[in-house]
C-alpha cells in the first residue's frame, strides 16, 4: 500500500471519528425546555378522585416471600439431614428441598428489582 | 400525607425529564405541555397496578413513549406538517453558547445540532426513541428494554442501526452542502 493511500485512509478515519464525536455530543445535548411554573399544580388539579390512597413506594411482597421460602427450606433441610437416618423417603424429601432451595437462590440472583 | 400533594411533588421532580423527552421524540414544541399532562395523568391512573417491578422513572419513560406514539399516530391521521424545532426561537440554542468558543464555532455547532435534530426526525420512531433514551436520558439497555417492552438484543440492534443511519444521513447532507458550495464558488 502506498504512503499516499495510507495517509488518505488515516485522514478519513480521523474525520469519521470527529463526526462520530460531534453526533454523540449533539445527541447528548438535551433540549432546554420551558416548563410553566404552575404545571405540577395544574396536573394535580386535574387528577380524578380516588377512593383509596395508593402507595408510591414498591412493596416487594414477592421477594420477601422468596426469602422466607429459602429460609424455611434451609431449616427443614438441616432438620432432615440431622434426623433422617438412611431412609429413602427422607432422602427423596431432602433432594426435593435442595432443588427448591437452589432454584430460589438462582431466581433471586438473576432477578433485578430496580430497572 | 395527602396523595395529591405527594403526586404534585412527583410531577415536579420528573417534569423536566418528561418535557425534554417528549420534545425530542415528537420534534415539536407544539402540544408538549398537553402531552406531558397526559403522561402524568396516565401515570396517576396506572398507579394502583404499579407493583414496583421497576423504578417510577422507568415506568414514566414507558408512558412517555406510549404518549409520543399516540401523538405520531394522531399527526399521521391529521397529515399535518409538524413545526420544526428550528422554527422557534429557543433557549436551546442559547444553551450551546460557551464562553471559550468564538462566534463562528458556536454558529457552526448550532447548525450541526440543528442538522442532527432534523435527521433524527427522519429515523424510524423506534430508532429515534432508543437514541434519545440512551444518549440524552442516559438510560441503560435494561431500562430501555423495559420502557419499550422489547428484548435487550433488539434495543442494541436498533441503537446501532439508528446511529449508523443518522451518521450516513448527516454525511450525505454535508457532502451535498459542500457540492452546492463548490458550484456557487465557481
Amino acid at each position: 500500500m502506498s504512503d499516499e493511500s495510507m495517509n488518505s485512509k488515516l485522514v478519513n478515519k480521523a474525520a469519521d471519528d470527529e463526526l462520530d464525536l460531534r453526533i454523540l455530543r449533539a445527541l447528548e445535548t438535551a433540549p432546554n425546555v420551558e416548563i410553566p411554573a404552575d404545571f405540577a399544580a395544574r396536573v394535580a388539579n386535574r387528577l380524578p378522585v380516588r377512593r383509596r390512597p395508593v402507595s408510591l413506594t414498591a412493596t416487594h411482597y414477592g421477594r420477601n416471600a422468596v426469602f422466607l421460602g429459602m429460609i424455611l427450606s434451609l431449616v427443614v433441610l438441616i432438620a432432615l439431614s440431622l434426623s433422617s437416618g438412611r431412609h429413602a423417603t427422607f432422602g427423596l424429601a431432602e433432594s426435593l428441598l435442595l432443588t427448591q432451595f437452589i432454584v430460589l437462590t438462582v431466581w433471586l440472583s438473576v432477578r433485578r428489582f430496580s430497572v | 400525607m395527602d396523595i395529591d400533594l405527594t403526586f404534585e411533588q412527583l410531577v415536579r421532580d420528573h417534569q423536566a425529564m418528561v418535557f425534554r423527552t417528549l420534545l425530542r421524540m415528537t420534534g415539536s414544541r407544539e402540544h408538549v405541555d398537553d402531552l406531558a399532562q397526559d403522561v402524568f395523568l396516565r401515570l396517576y391512573r396506572a398507579l394502583p397496578s404499579f407493583r414496583g417491578e421497576a423504578l417510577i422513572t422507568t415506568y414514566l419513560y414507558r408512558i412517555a413513549v406510549n404518549v409520543a406514539q399516540d401523538e405520531w399516530k394522531r399527526r399521521r391521521r391529521d397529515e399535518r406538517s409538524h413545526v420544526s424545532l428550528s422554527d422557534e426561537t429557543s433557549a436551546w440554542e442559547e444553551r450551546l453558547a460557551h464562553p471559550d468558543r468564538n462566534a463562528e464555532q458556536q454558529l457552526e455547532e448550532r447548525e450541526f445540532q440543528q442538522t442532527v435534530e432534523e435527521q433524527l426526525q427522519i429515523l424510524s420512531q423506534i430508532e429515534r426513541t432508543i437514541l434519545i433514551l440512551y444518549h440524552q436520558e442516559e438510560r441503560s439497555y435494561e431500562q430501555i428494554s423495559y420502557a419499550l417492552g422489547m428484548p435487550i438484543g433488539t434495543v442494541r440492534t436498533h441503537l446501532h442501526r439508528g446511529r449508523k443511519k443518522l451518521r450516513e444521513a448527516i454525511q450525505q447532507r454535508q457532502t451535498k452542502e459542500r457540492r452546492t458550495e463548490c458550484q456557487t464558488n465557481r
